[in-house]
């Protein structure tokens, strides 16, 4: 959707990209609000949430002009972050949070429920703008300037999650080789496609399987194989989308973060970490981790701000209790690798994993994980019940 | 070796600018022509199973 659909190559990315290029620096950034609202508007009509989601526009627009308001120190930053958080707890968490509550007969559930287009992406570029405005690390802007940021096509849906003091001087002096940039550009675009439907879109045909009616009348030794074949198509999927985004990004000659780099292949889980949904990662280090405290508390608290890290990782992926659990499961093995570590760095453990041992238990680590996040925790618990033999 | 094939891969993939030492393919080269004949083609093949992609509901 999006990203592997004609319409958002022909009418919204190579005019977008041509015109940006071609017109005085001073309208670059009009050309990317105009070409971000239309793109919103558009596929949030067509694909999710219809009229309504295509007037969730205005949420962009309040953004842009309450953002002004910024000043270092201001308590207006604060209301910023609130009213961020709030748009996300309203379209993202309210049937779970308030069903928790009142349980199934739930008499505030939102049966007409829906996501605006990238919620969960552009509520973190807000928050980041108002923390960083608060701080002084981040210059006020111009409105054009900001509306362009938050409004950038490429990245609003589902990131790279970019930052405002890396944007605007891209945005102010783009690359002009235009021959290299079109070239990478359309390179990353192609294989990121290709990554798409030959590997990501094939491997459905196994994912599918992981349901609550499938999997006891599975032979229990297919079930690792189809939890692998989400763990490889989670990774191809993803970081075919991010080939997408920093592509077409590229062609506006923009370079935006980079958000996958060899993640599998990572020896130990902070590695992985590092390597795996990277602005994401840095985004929770940055505004979840070290506001808490960061490595500079007593080492408990340390292990309880990795935890709480996590746990935030977990609930912005979805609003469910297995994502819950996906979290907290990257907490423990995070904790672990830093217990580890820390006596290894004490002298209190001399053994040394070897390298390959190590990437195997990464590997298996994180793929066993990928079970909370594909099913809810009744599907989870029955797909390891089965494969130990209980069910 | 693993660290060369991985920067070959990147420069294939349009993620890396410049070619690795002692790879052949330069941005000039035709061969790009072939490869994003290649790329398409398998595109083509493979397209049409269309699922949305994993993040975009989040």
């Amino acid at each position: 959707m999006i990203f592997n659909t004609a319409e958002y190559f022909l009418f919204f990315l190579l005019p977008a990209a041509i015109l940006c290029r071609l017109v005085a620096p001073k309208a670059r950034p009009w050309i990317i609000i105009t070409f971000g609202i239309l793109f919103f508007v558009y596929f949030s009509y067509y694909y999710l949430g219809g009229i309504v989601g295509a007037f969730c526009i205005a949420i962009f627009i309040w953004e842009s002009i309450f953002s002004r308001l910024y000043k270092p120190g201001s308590a207006l930053c604060w209301i910023g972050v609130l009213q961020a958080l709030l748009v996300l707890v309203i379209f993202k968490y309210w049937n779970f949070l308030t069903g928790l509550i009142f349980g199934s007969q739930n008499p505030l559930a939102w049966n007409g429920a829906f996501l605006p287009l990238g919620v969960s992406f552009f509520t973190f570029e807000f928050i980041h703008y108002a923390v960083d405005r608060y701080k002084g690390k981040a210059e006020r802007g111009a409105f054009g300037e900001y509306m362009a940021f938050i409004l950038f096509f490429p990245t609003m849906v589902a990131g790279p999650i970019k930052r405002f003091q890396d944007f605007t001087p891209k945005l102010a002096n783009p690359s002009t080789n235009w021959a290299l940039d079109w070239n990478r550009g359309w390179t990353r675009i192609l294989c990121g496609l290709l990554k798409k439907f030959a590997v990501a879109d094939l491997l459905t045909s196994f994912t599918d399987n992981l349901t609550a009616e499938k999997i006891p009348h599975a032979h229990r030794w297919i079930l690792p194989v189809w939890l692998l074949a989400y763990g490889i198509k989670i990774y191809f999927d993803f970081s075919a989308y991010s080939d997408i985004a920093i592509g077409s990004a590229r062609l506006f000659g923009i370079g935006v973060p980079e958000n996958f780099d060899w993640p599998y292949i990572r020896r130990n889980i902070a590695e992985f970490w590092n390597h795996w949904h990277i602005s994401l990662y840095r985004w929770l280090v940055d505004y979840v981790f070290i506001p808490l405290g960061g490595s500079r508390v007593a080492p408990p608290r340390i292990l309880g701000n990795i935890l709480i890290t996590m746990l935030v990782s977990g609930i912005w992926h979805g609003a469910g209790i297995n994502f819950l659990v996906w979290g907290l499961w990257h907490g423990c093995l995070l904790i672990i690798h830093r217990l580890w570590s820390t006596a290894h760095q004490t002298g209190k453990i001399k053994f040394q994993i070897p390298g390959f041992i190590s990437w195997a238990l990464t590997f298996i680590a994180v793929n066993a994980g990928w079970s909370f996040f594909c099913m809810d925790m009744a599907t989870a618990r029955l797909f390891w019940r089965h494969l130990f033999g209980y069910a | 070796m693993l660290k060369k094939l991985g920067e070959a891969l990147e420069y294939l993939g349009g993620a890396r600018d410049a070619a690795p030492a002692e790879f052949s393919l330069k941005l000039a080269s035709a061969w790009w022509g072939l490869w994003w004949g290649a790329l398409l083609a398998a595109i083509w093949v493979f397209s049409g199973q269309s699922s949305k992609f994993i993040y975009i509901d989040f």
